[in-house]
């Protein structure tokens, strides 16, 4: 497609250096999570301690049933842990109620998942202002402009009025980026964003999160398999039976 | 509510405008069901009191008296013999109202009674060449039963006044004319087994539009009747109409105690006919309420269907920022689209219907004549229609509201709902 074409994934080689990372935003402290019945617990993390700053692209490896995910839905506020606590941007989760959990993810966190989870009645452009219209901190026009203005970052321009059956896998996982950025997150939730994606589209999602990271300074964590993707990460966490095992400073 | 809610709600009605056109259907059906049936039934039911109401008194005193004296044997020798008088002929006792003058004075004088009539009714034959047929004289006095029961408005041919002037007039039913083939203008001979035969002339005929009553009654003076039947200067009833005809029975008491004669409501007259339209009503009642009920079970199951295909979106919007509130108003939201859009169709259908029934041409006869198919078209039944819609879709929503806002989007992203 000439959409596509247009919006060419980046070269190798050649990186530049990652900026220095700025205060906290996300931080956990002794994180359990157990999955299961009573009779049948299966202990996913086995007390996590991490803590993540302003603008770094962080990526969580490691094989399946290690608690990658696990941890990304608890660092979104979307989980509760069984002990331990998680704090963003500065605010105890566990301390929040269910609305007020709610209310957190639409300011400060924004998601993308391996599928791109649109609504698909509404268009792009609308599927892009619905957080922005219920966090409300824009004015109805604003909220417009932004969302236009995002999309044409993604190099989606063009496809702002159709629907998501209407749009590729590569071009509808882009609008699930942007919706998860317009609304201006701290942080940026991604859980295994090109799992769905061919190579060439992984890529552009890859530079997408790269260029959200150091020019906006959205600290971002991202679910992955693939070892060529989490290479190019500021910070790359490996995790083994609910453990992190590895944390490695790619800068 | 926030707007937004209002924008996601509405455009997934649209978006499946089938099925949720579907639910629409439904609760249209109940409420047009409301609707018809009840202008239908409530058509023939109001047509028939009215008509009811028209030809019968409000309250009728009758001659029988509620706290009869003793014989006179017994009256005579109170206070010492005991006695007992057997087998009284019925002819020592004549039933009749004593001093009706009085009664009725007394009773137009009271602020609930708006006019009262004496008369006098029992049977006799009509002759007409070799034709006989049997009808119920009423003895009447003209103008003031025209204020009880206004036979002159319901005159077929004839002049009501006729009846008061002339010494020999007779008003016959509808059904009693046609079945002896008489006109206006005719002389008959009425005669009755215990008193004079007389030579009648036809100077009305009145049709009540209730066959029983057309078919067999007729109307003559007072005078005319106590000679025809045998009994001078009786008064057999008292009619009244009152300023209130459904205070009725509570007047009714009050005139048993005051005179001490046997009194009959309207209600009590045709208890049978209102007890029956009673049972029709809650046969009504249920089966539209059963009809409603089942639009109410289309919402619901398509609702529960479409909650259950959005399970991934409602995880998306939790995780954006959406209360569990917002998800509940947005499906109970849609719930109550679509109950106003089928109270609205419902309502709008079933008017036009009650219209194209009330034109329609059939010949009714029996309990009720009718050239027309008779409807009642009762402003209530639209506002019950919507208002029971509206109930019936929100509670039918209820259900996949919750649901849809208890969606957790971790359980959706692991992967065990959606």
């Amino acid at each position: 497609m000439s959409d596509e074409s247009s919006f060419a994934p980046a070269t190798e080689g050649a990186r530049t250096p990652w900026p220095e990372p700025g205060k906290v935003v996300l931080e956990t402290r002794g994180l359990v999570r157990d999955l299961g019945s009573e009779a049948v617990k299966t202990r996913i993390l086995h007390g996590i301690d991490l803590t993540i700053r302003e603008g770094e692209f962080l990526s969580l490896t490691g094989f399946s049933g290690s608690g990658k995910s696990t941890l990304l839905y608890l660092l979104g506020a979307l989980d509760r842990p069984t002990s331990g606590e998680v704090s963003i941007d500065g605010v105890e989760i566990g301390a929040l109620d269910d609305d007020d959990r709610a209310t957190l993810r639409g300011e400060k966190l924004g998601f993308v998942f391996q599928f791109h989870f649109l609504l698909p009645e509404f268009t792009v452009l609308e599927n892009v202002m619905l957080p922005m219209k219920r966090r409300g901190a824009r004015a109805q026009t604003a909220i417009e402009s932004r969302a236009r203005e995002v999309v044409e970052s993604l190099g989606l321009g063009e496809l702002a009025g159709r629907r998501p059956n209407q749009l590729s896998g590569g071009q509808q996982q882009r609008v699930s980026i942007a919706r998860a950025v317009a609304n201006d997150p701290r942080i940026v939730l991604a859980d295994e964003p090109t799992g769905n994606l061919d190579s060439r589209n992984g890529l552009i999602v890859m530079d997408v999160f790269e260029r959200l990271a150091r020019e906006q300074r959205i600290t971002i964590v991202m679910v992955t398999h693939e070892r060529s993707f989490a290479s190019r990460t500021s910070r790359q966490l490996v995790m083994k039976d609910g453990r992190i095992v590895e944390d490695l400073d790619q800068r | 509510m926030s707007r937004v809610v209002f924008f996601i709600a509405l455009r997934q009605l649209w978006d499946r405008k089938l099925l949720n056109g579907i639910a629409v259907c439904g609760v249209a059906l109940g409420v047009l069901t409301l609707i018809g049936i009840n202008g239908i039934m409530q058509g023939f039911q109001q047509k028939f009191l009215s008509n009811i109401l028209r030809i019968s008194p409000h309250v009728t005193l009758f001659d029988r008296q509620l706290r009869p004296q003793a014989p006179i044997l017994a009256r005579a020798s109170e206070g010492f013999v005991v006695t007992d008088v057997h087998h009284e002929s019925p002819a020592d006792r004549i039933l009749r109202i004593s001093r009706p003058a009085e009664i009725v004075e007394a009773l137009e004088a009271m602020d609930e009674v708006v006019a009262a009539s004496k008369l006098l009714v029992g049977s006799a034959v009509i002759s007409r060449g070799s034709q006989q047929y049997p009808v119920e004289v009423r003895g009447i006095e003209p103008a003031r039963q025209d204020r009880v029961t206004p036979i002159a408005s319901y005159l077929l041919q004839g002049n009501y006044r006729t009846l008061e002037a002339s010494p020999d007039a007779i008003v016959l039913g509808s059904g009693v004319a046609s079945r002896l083939g008489a006109k206006v203008g005719d002389v008959i001979v009425c005669g009755s087994s215990l008193g004079q035969r007389l030579n009648l002339k036809i100077v009305g005929i009145f049709e009540a539009a209730i066959p029983p009553v057309d078919n067999t009654r007729v109307y003559v003076t007072l005078r005319n009747a106590q000679a025809l039947l045998g009994r001078p200067d009786t008064v057999g009833r008292i009619e009244l109409k009152l300023r209130e005809p459904d205070a009725a029975q509570v007047v009714t008491a009050r005139l048993e105690e005051m005179f001490g004669y046997d009194g009959e409501s309207w209600q009590e007259t045709n208890a049978n006919f209102l007890a029956l339209f009673k049972q029709q009503n809650s046969i009504i009642d249920f089966v539209v309420g059963a009809i409603l009920a089942v639009g109410g079970f289309g919402v619901l199951a398509i609702q529960i269907m479409i909650v259950l295909q959005k399970t991934r979106d409602i995880a998306i919007l939790r995780s954006v920022g959406f209360h569990r509130r917002d998800i509940l108003s947005c499906f109970l939201l849609q719930g109550a689209v679509i109950s106003l859009l089928g109270a609205f169709v419902g309502d709008v259908s079933g008017h036009y219907l009650i219209q194209a029934l009330g034109k329609l041409k059939t010949k009714q006869e029996g309990l009720v004549k009718s050239e027309t198919f008779l409807v009642f078209d009762d402003p209530r039944f639209y506002w019950y229609g919507f208002g029971f819609a509206l109930v019936v879709g929100l509670l039918a929503s209820l259900i996949p509201a919750v649901r849809g806002s208890r969606v957790e989007p971790v359980d959706v992203l692991r992967g065990q709902l959606g």
